[in-house]
């Protein structure tokens, strides 16, 4: 919220994230469980619907709407609130078409409705590297090869059992006790340990950029440095990807190196796979 | 909400007026775009082109938008009507919201009141919004040619979208040292590095980095060397075969503004954006600084947009395993060898300008492949002419 919200000059975006968080805790009562019970009766009827017939799929909307309705009344009012909820209510529209379309290339787009949403809300957090990083390797690259796949693979006649899910009445528990306990670690006073980047590592997140201007072996940094010539041209946010990058490189080097290595592993034994021969010359 | 709006009001109308100049332009950019290529088209084979309609045929692309405008609408019976209408709103919709980021003129650095031109300055993934919006734009072909229910559309959807997906990693490599370069993915910071002297623009010291982003850039935008998802002679006219009237311009405008967006993105990146030795010098909020750099800018896009129009005429289509294997095989690890060398310059503290040697790897790359071509023909008309007793060269 920061970096777009100081730019349009609006009161919240000051806020530290961490500070929301905070502010958030503290607030918790029973009924905010409602609008995510309505929310799974919604999901089970529309499930059920889209196999039985009309009357279930209207309660099922019905649901739904009261779940989003209800949802709705927990969040305080301001401007930038409605634009993220508008984003997650956005989100949960496209799982609902993901999970209950009849034609897998409409699931799929769901899907990547779902996906970019996510992308909005994380925009409206100003986690701003995150959010462009998401849509380009889930919505740009693995929904449309998904895409690609489904429409050489067309189904025509889709049957009952296609569309019905196994055990939506044991999913749908399962993602109430999921969100409630969220919601109970996100608003219940003392539940959620509210962590700060450690100021007192060298290379930390936290540490003032001006440090690492004069640390040695940064010659992109330095470099930008002296290009002083045109002006300092302002950034509305304290350069949020290199301070990521910084974090992601130091304080968490061993997870980033751990996950580049597993990934080498799978891209190596995806290309074993598919390259075993049945016998024939390639 | 009103005086929410009131007090946004002074950072707000830049932005909206710049939201106002893209959306007034894009159309008539489309517009005339297509009447320059005619005429250049024309001229290249020796004729006049459309000289009829106001001097100089000046008024034909008008009369080209009044005709598309009252063309009927034919929507075939065996489509999927939902998405046959979305699917060129979303081509036209991600084509341009990439120009959200992209500056179209000088970007003063006190930025924060009056008429900029950009819509929203100062953001810090600059070019990676650029590629995530540009990564969905490959949805409007595909659901096109899905919704169309038609194999022609189908074929050349597909065609497309494995098109896409191969040239987005070579063009995200190639701009990787830029980035490396400039220290940020602010495209003004971007564009700053390269102000000192006219020997700071990449292009001159990242000569590979350059031809990998604008053969991808080609690539990404269908055009010719690349238009194998709407090549006449295979597929009719690829995903947009069952597309008339304002739907099928609508498709075109989307290319057309992916033109100029990766021509205004090539300019940026690797030719100085508004930086022009002797003309421009930083960057001040002066009118007639601004028109001039303005102009630079304007200048170097159009410049490169002629350049991208003339290639049509000079180069065949490619066969599409070459496309697959000019990416994945040529192109990534080029790529890869340009980021790894960009690195060593910066860590090693070497004068970067010995970066400008990498050029004579296309040079070599074109004489492998034309020797080995010429072995391979010279193999197969051998054969030929061993097994029919006849000159095989004409046969």
């Amino acid at each position: 919220m920061q970096a777009i919200g100081s730019y349009l000059s609006i009161p919240f975006a000051q806020s530290d994230p961490i500070e929301t968080v905070s502010q958030l805790s503290g607030s918790w009562n029973l009924s905010m469980l409602i609008p995510i019970l309505l929310g799974a009766a919604g999901y089970l009827l529309l499930q059920h619907g889209i196999v039985k017939g009309k009357q279930y799929l209207f309660m099922g909307v019905i649901a739904a709407v009261a779940s989003v309705i209800s949802a709705s009344l927990f969040i305080p009012p301001a401007f930038e609130n409605y634009i993220l909820f508008l984003f997650c209510a956005l989100a949960t529209g496209g799982a609902f078409g993901f999970l209950t379309a009849r034609d897998p290339v409409y699931a799929a787009l769901g899907f990547a409705t779902a996906v970019l949403s996510i992308s909005g809300v994380m925009f409206m957090q100003s986690a701003m590297f995150v959010a462009a990083a998401n849509m380009i390797v889930y919505a740009g690259a693995i929904i449309i090869i998904f895409l690609f796949v489904l429409m050489f693979a067309q189904q025509t006649n889709l049957r009952t059992y296609d569309v019905k899910l196994t055990y939506p009445v044991v999913a749908a528990p399962i993602g109430v006790i999921m969100l409630g306990t969220l919601v109970y670690c996100l608003t219940a006073e003392g539940a959620f340990p509210l962590s700060r980047p450690d100021a007192t590592r060298a290379y930390s997140e936290a540490s003032p950029p001006e440090n690492l201007m004069t640390d040695e072996g940064n010659a992109a940094v330095k470099k930008l440095k002296t290009i002083e010539h045109t002006g300092s041209y302002k950034s509305v946010s304290p350069s949020t990807t290199s301070g990521l990058g910084r974090s992601l490189y130091t304080d968490y080097l061993l997870a980033v190196a751990l996950a580049g290595t597993i990934l080498t592993v799978a891209a190596v034994g995806a290309i074993a796979l598919a390259t075993k021969t049945t016998g024939e010359d390639v | 909400m009103i005086e929410l709006i009131k007090e946004m009001w002074p950072t707000l109308w830049p932005t909206l007026a710049a939201i106002a100049v893209i959306l007034a332009f894009v159309p008539i950019l489309g517009l005339y775009m297509t009447f320059i290529e005619r005429k250049l088209a024309a001229y290249i084979q020796d004729r006049v082109g459309p000289n009829r309609v106001g001097p100089l045929g000046l008024l034909q692309a008008v009369a080209d938008g009044i005709k598309i405008f009252l063309k009927e609408q034919v929507v075939p019976d065996h489509v999927y009507k939902f998405l046959y209408f979305v699917a060129p709103t979303i081509s036209l919709m991600t084509a341009m919201f990439g120009l959200v980021v992209l500056p179209f003129g000088p970007v003063p650095p006190e930025y924060e009141s009056g008429f900029r031109f950009i819509v929203a300055p100062g953001v810090d993934i600059g070019i990676l919004l650029i590629f995530a919006i540009s990564s969905l734009s490959a949805y409007g072909i595909i659901l096109g040619g899905w919704a169309s229910n038609n194999k022609y559309s189908l074929y050349g959807a597909i065609r497309s979208c494995a098109q896409f997906i191969s040239y987005e990693i070579p063009l995200g490599l190639s701009i990787l040292g830029v980035i490396l370069a400039a220290g940020s993915l602010n495209i003004e910071k971007i564009v700053a590095s390269q102000g000192a002297s006219i020997w700071d623009w990449n292009f001159f010291w990242q000569p590979l980095a350059f031809v990998i982003f604008f053969t991808s850039s080609l690539a990404e935008t269908n055009r010719l060397p690349f238009d194998l998802p709407e090549c006449e002679q295979e597929l009719v006219g690829g995903f947009h075969t069952e597309y008339s009237g304002i739907k099928f311009v609508l498709f075109f405008l989307a290319e057309y503004t992916h033109i100029v967006a990766s021509s205004f993105m090539t300019v940026l990146l690797f030719f100085g954006g508004w930086h022009f030795p002797g003309l421009t010098g930083p960057v001040d909020g002066s009118t007639a600084g601004m028109l001039l750099r303005l102009f630079v800018l304007i200048a170097k896009v159009g410049a490169v947009v002629a350049f991208i129009m003339l290639l049509r005429w000079a180069l065949p289509r490619f066969r599409f395993d070459q496309l697959m294997g000019l990416a994945w095989k040529g192109l990534i690890p080029l790529g890869l060898v340009n980021l790894f060398l960009v690195a060593a310059v910066f860590t090693f503290d070497i004068n970067k300008h010995f970066l400008a040697v990498t050029i004579v790897t296309i040079p070599i790359a074109g004489l492998i492949s034309t020797w080995r071509l010429q072995r391979e023909l010279n193999s197969t008309i051998a054969l030929r002419a061993g097994k029919s007793g006849l000159g095989g060269a004409s046969a």
